[in-house]
């Protein structure tokens, strides 16, 4: 963590964080880089009913990369009733520690501004179990 | 016992790697692997990725047959079943020298197979394992030694007759061995586990749980949640038994696996730790006995300073439990350091 990171992905370009190929793809994970802006959107979310899910990711680890392919599978089948949002730690590393994020990648469910559930690892199933259960639960969903 | 069925006893292997000259600084090193490697290394194994967590110090992932650790420096595999793990050598040391890093230690230690002839090559025997790796290993390990730390049993259960194989190798920079001098690591392997104990670890029928929602439950119901509260755990109930976990806690990790079918019962527990906590591994050993009450355990440390005798702390942790010290041995081998191998068994027979 810390400098020495961020020294690396000069030197070894593949890294995650900011300049991620999942920001070039215009996927449906929007990736927040200033505490400012990401603290704007938290407090404009608190009166939505739509479920958030906060993905919390570093360059370092290996199993965030592993879980890639399934969160954008996720923000593409869920889009109607789920936000994704994409937080490096390292970036805002204030914002990580006032979630409690020890371990990556972490997913924290959010509603109304409340944290509803959360799943530390690269465990598919038991997020997109998660995922169903919260967002269910405003109205009725039809499959 | 049964002819045939589920291998528990795992093959582990530890490899050291350093920076090549012109490139000493390493950053994340080995972190850096991507997806596509890491599948490819696994791929050469048989075996795939069930969940994987990552903290400042490594990432941990659980296998469909184990775990594999991966620090900036160092990788731990371990598997069980009728995995090939020693074929993921070439493919490793391939994409560890696209990052810089070099092979500088090797060591690779496991107990004896309850069915030796299920297993495929290179692992049909000790010699054949040895052959494989000494045809693998680049030239610059020049410290060799493999060695089979036997134990003497006087009981008709062939899978209480607990044996540990080691084969090990550094370069000629001994891996700067001060770099790891302050870490220790315990291999425990247990087998006939108390049955009633051992059924904790089979799904309930038609529960529609994922695995890992599953897994969770059997952490908590058996207390394996208790032995170290502090570390976060990544843990997968297979179906329609079987239990592995990974716990993580700063740059210690620990590792339990459970096969619980009577007849070839067997569970294995590992973890890394800090030298000045040695005194503590007592407690976490009752503790993981105590989840299983097996007839067989064998315990390995290693250590690379001699002076620690990690090992004295284990049959005082475990004889209060009723079972008995068969027998213990030291030795000393390259890369690791001193390595003991003490097997125990109860009164039951």
């Amino acid at each position: 963590m810390g400098s020495s990171f961020s020294d690396m992905q000069d030197v070894f370009p593949a890294g995650n964080g900011g300049n991620s190929p999942l920001s070039s793809k215009a996927s449906r994970i929007v990736a927040f880089h200033s505490t400012k802006r990401w603290k704007a959107h938290f407090d404009s979310c608190k009166n939505s009913t739509k479920l958030m899910v906060i993905y919390f990711t570093a360059s370092w680890c290996g199993p965030c990369r592993s879980m890639e392919p399934a969160l954008d599978e996720f923000a593409a089948k869920y889009t109607d009733d789920v936000e994704f949002v994409k937080i490096d730690v390292d970036e805002l590393m204030g914002v990580s520690d006032e979630f409690g994020v020890h371990a990556m990648p972490t997913f924290i469910l959010i509603k109304q501004g409340k944290e509803v559930d959360k799943v530390v690892g690269a465990k598919k199933d038991e997020l997109e179990k998660k995922i169903l259960k919260h967002r269910a639960q405003a109205h009725v969903q039809s499959y | 016992m049964a002819l045939s069925g589920f291998e528990g006893f795992e093959k582990r292997l530890e490899l050291h790697f350093s920076g090549d000259n012109p490139r000493p600084v390493i950053g994340i090193g080995l972190r850096q692997l991507d997806v596509k490697a890491i599948e490819e290394v696994l791929d050469a194994v048989q075996c795939n990725v069930v969940s994987a967590v990552g903290n400042p110090f490594l990432d941990a992932y659980v296998l469909s047959e184990s775990s594999l650790f991966v620090y900036p420096t160092k990788i731990i595999i371990k598997t069980c079943g009728t995995t090939q793990l020693l074929k993921s050598i070439p493919p490793l040391l391939f994409h560890a020298r696209q990052l810089g890093l070099l092979l500088c230690g090797c060591r690779y230690t496991r107990g004896n197979f309850i069915f030796p002839k299920a297993q495929p090559f290179p692992h049909t025997s000790f010699r054949e394992e040895v052959v494989y790796l000494e045809q693998r290993l680049p030239s610059n390990l020049c410290h060799r030694k493999a060695s089979i730390m036997p134990s003497k049993a006087n009981t008709k259960m062939s899978s209480s007759v607990h044996s540990w194989h080691v084969y090990s190798a550094c370069d000629e920079h001994r891996m700067e061995l001060e770099t790891f001098s302050n870490v220790f690591t315990i291999e425990v392997c247990m087998t006939e586990l108390d049955r009633v104990l051992a059924r904790k670890f089979y799904r309930r029928p038609g529960d529609g749980n994922s695995g890992d929602v599953a897994g969770k439950e059997m952490t908590e119901l058996t207390g394996i949640g208790n032995i170290n509260p502090r570390a976060l755990v990544c843990d997968f109930a297979f179906d329609p038994c079987g239990y592995s976990m990974n716990g993580i806690d700063g740059a210690k990790y620990s590792t339990i696996h459970v096969t619980p079918e009577h007849g070839f019962s067997y569970a294995s527990f590992e973890c890394v730790g800090f030298i000045d906590d040695r005194h503590n591994i007592g407690e976490v050993l009752k503790e993981v006995v105590q989840v299983f009450r097996p007839a067989a355990v064998s315990v390995s440390t290693t250590c690379v300073d001699q002076d620690q005798e990690v090992w004295t702390y284990v049959a005082g942790a475990l004889e209060p439990l009723g079972l008995s010290c068969r027998s213990s041995l030291m030795d000393e081998f390259p890369a690791a350091g001193n390595i003991s191998f003490q097997t125990f068994t109860t009164h039951r027979k």
